[in-house]
């Protein structure tokens, strides 16, 4: 780990390889309570597990992982929306964790989400004037008129309609709510961005209209954004770097072309194999990965992939896949990966498993 | 069983010689509601023959699940089919009573909904589940029944099938819940699968398995699948035939390649076009400006006119289902080669001529 950087002055405009965020062994565990009375402490659920990462000014970073990886808590323990159990986050050099309320506050005006469902982050008894305007309430603006004035161009930069700042939620369809979430997280001209599986909930014609817009507003307004996704072409397409995590940890970061041309991760190659792919053409066999992912609560030993891992199996189950955890390791090019035999991921070997497995016995 | 020949012998007795197992023909659904009638299903036709499947792809709303509950006769009040036909080996279900109807669901028509947890019984253990579909259907004991939910538990690829069958559906992980939705489907070996975005609510990986799995009980089974979703990748991948729906209508279908080397349709082509998809980065994705219609206020003639940027004049007259190749057809005024119909004195053609009627002062 290095030292907290102090905070430096940023370029602005274009990536540069200043970290605007920087995550040090980030660390939340949700405890399970139980007992007889329902009180004691009987585990902890691993969601995020030791997260070091650092997004750079200007830039879109992916972070990809199937459902209870641990995306979505990492994105709210950045926030501080979550308390984390342990490690930091540096933004712009402070530390974010060891920052008391007013201080937090001024942080949060340059870190902002935007959710998943469009229907469930909009309060439904708000105009969309309240909604996107509230956070300017929050942070000084009194002027009602001024304020409204900043909604009404901030509508429009998103796409909306400026006559729609009385209007009610429930009266849009679910990608111009996605627009309203949009706007609500520009209002105060923040420079990092959460994004949170935001084209997930739309129909394929509104998610390119609002991956578009993500685009258009990251390029006028210098924004860098953590992009969470499951779906690993959405974050192709708008990311610049792509961290995988499985299990609550990172497996592997790399530049979004090394990622999907070179992935070096057995769960990657997995990952990018079970994408069907709109094309008939391309039928393909897939590298289908058996069983469900473990629970975080009770996590494999040494890697925490081994359970499905189709190289260890092909390599004839070496030992310390089960008894040691990889640590992240530095493979060249801006890739690496947490896996002790990376050198030996190739699309070849994956090709040979996948033409060997049985259909049906794949939950195993 | 009585009830289950009488069917067998009413379907049997009408049969044509045909091979398309399910024929379905301007099937028309629609709800009533206090602002309107919502025509959810507006002259859908399609078939679907044995062994195949069929891909149902659109945005919400497009009426495809309706589709597919109007198939199973489980349209809810007030909506109901208001025409149309729906033949399955002949069989007329649209008039079909509710008794030959309970025959038919399970026995020859099984349905796996997007979200199995809400599909499941949370109080019945998984193997008591698929063994009362059994007994239902195939009138065996209760030891019997069980032996077979445990066969198909293990039919399905899940490890343990004994176990698996004691356990209830909160234990199960979503790809579980989901084969233990195929293996109660399957458990009455249907003549046609209906999957309703089966992996929607499941992650790549155990998309993947699923998937797979689908393909393999379909070769074993000699099924239909009528398989309903919006991700053009999963259709790919898994349909035969494709049909692509919007606003209740279906705007084109086609063999699964045409549509996806040579869609005609106008929403087709940017339905293909706003996916972003592998190995091609950086493009600015293209879009389809606006929003689906509100189903009560629907525009005249072409429903996707106001979305689509070849829109003319002739599309405020309702267009034709033009026939561009045997298999192939769309809902569009556009001639074969995608550019607007000749008016006039040269002009030629079926498309030109129904164009010159739909714009002659007399309409």
């Amino acid at each position: 780990m290095t030292q907290p950087l102090a905070a430096t002055p940023v370029p602005s405009g274009g990536v540069s390889d200043e970290p605007i965020l920087r995550l040090d062994n980030v660390v939340k565990y949700f405890e399970i309570r139980g007992g007889l009375l329902g009180i004691s402490h009987i585990g902890d659920v691993r969601a995020v597990d030791g997260v070091s990462l650092e997004v750079r000014k200007g830039e879109t970073l992916g972070l990809v992982g199937e459902s209870g990886c641990g995306k979505t808590t990492l994105g709210k323990v950045i926030l501080r929306l979550i308390p984390a159990t342990s490690g930091q986050v540096y933004m712009k050099g402070r530390p974010i964790f060891s920052l008391g309320e007013r201080e937090m506050k001024a942080v949060r005006r340059e870190m902002q989400v935007v959710f998943q469902d469009p229907y469930a982050s909009l309060n439904p008894r708000m105009t969309v004037g309240e909604i996107v305007g509230e956070g300017l309430l929050v942070h000084g603006m009194r002027n009602r008129s001024e304020r409204d004035g900043r909604v009404r161009d901030l509508l429009a930069k998103v796409g909306l309609n400026q006559s729609h700042i009385h209007r009610y939620p429930h009266e849009f369809s679910g990608g111009q709510r996605q627009r309203i979430g949009i706007a609500r997280a520009l209002a105060l001209n923040p420079d990092f961005i959460v994004c949170d599986e935001p084209v997930s909930a739309l129909d394929v014609s509104i998610q390119s209209q609002v991956l578009n817009l993500l685009s258009d507003l990251q390029q006028e307004f210098g924004l860098t954004y953590l992009f969470i996704a499951h779906n690993l072409a959405v974050v192709e397409h708008i990311s610049d770097r792509v961290a995988v995590m499985y299990l609550g940890k990172i497996v592997e970061l790399a530049d979004v072309d090394s990622l999907y041309a070179t992935p070096r991760h057995p769960y990657t190659v997995a990952l990018l194999s079970a994408i069907p792919e709109p094309d008939p053409t391309r039928r393909k066999r897939r590298l289908i990965l058996s069983g469900d992912v473990p629970s975080p609560a009770n996590p494999p030993s040494g890697c925490r992939f081994h359970t499905r891992c189709w190289l260890r199996e092909k390599l004839g189950n070496p030992e310390q896949c089960s008894t040691i955890d990889p640590p992240m390791r530095d493979l060249g090019g801006g890739q690496s990966a947490a896996c002790h035999f990376a050198e030996q991921v190739t699309i070849q070997a994956a090709e040979e498993v996948a033409a060997r497995q049985s259909l049906i016995d794949t939950a195993i | 069983m009585t009830d289950r020949v009488k069917v067998k012998e009413i379907r049997t007795g009408v049969s044509e010689t045909q091979d398309d197992l399910i024929e379905v023909k301007d099937l028309r659904t629609y709800f009533p509601t206090q602002d309107g009638v919502v025509k959810a299903v507006d002259g859908v036709s399609f078939e679907i023959e044995a062994g195949k499947t069929l891909g149902i792809v659109g945005e919400s709303g497009c009426g495809k699940s309706i589709t597919a509950l109007s198939i199973m006769k489980l349209i809810e009040k007030p909506g109901r089919i208001v025409g149309g036909s729906i033949k399955l080996d002949g069989f007329e279900i649209v008039n079909a009573t509710d008794d030959e109807m309970r025959q038919i669901r399970g026995n020859e028509i099984s349905m796996i909904f997007q979200e199995p947890m809400t599909s499941l019984n949370p109080v019945y253990n998984c193997g008591d589940q698929i063994a009362e579909a059994v007994s239902l259907h195939d009138d065996m004991g209760r030891r019997e029944a069980h032996n077979k939910a445990v066969e198909m538990i293990r039919d399905v690829g899940i490890p343990d099938p004994k176990h698996r069958a004691k356990q209830y559906p909160h234990e199960l992980s979503g790809g579980m819940r989901q084969r233990v939705m195929i293996a109660m489907a399957l458990s009455t070996d249907p003549a046609l699968l209906i999957a309703d975005e089966p992996t929607t609510a499941l992650d790549v990986t155990i998309q993947a398995q699923i998937l797979e799995l689908m393909k393999a009980l379909r070769e074993k089974n000699k099924m239909a699948i009528m398989l309903i979703t919006h991700d053009l990748g999963v259709i790919a991948e898994m349909a035969d035939e494709v049909v692509v729906m919007y606003a209740g209508k279906v705007v084109e279908r086609s063999d699964v390649n045409t549509i996806f080397a040579q869609p005609h349709h106008p929403y087709t082509h940017g339905l293909l076009a706003s996916i972003p998809r592998l190995g091609e980065r950086h493009k600015r994705l293209a879009v389809i400006k606006g929003v689906v219609p509100n189903p009560l206020n629907l525009p005249k003639g072409c429903l996707f006119k106001r979305r689509c940027p070849y829109a003319m004049p002739v599309c405020d007259t309702a267009p034709p289902f033009q026939q561009l190749g045997p298999n192939h057809s769309s809902l569009c005024w556009l001639t074969a080669d995608q550019k607007p119909p000749a008016i006039g004195a040269n002009a030629s053609g079926v498309i030109a001529e129904e164009t010159a009627a739909a714009m002659s002062p007399s309409k």
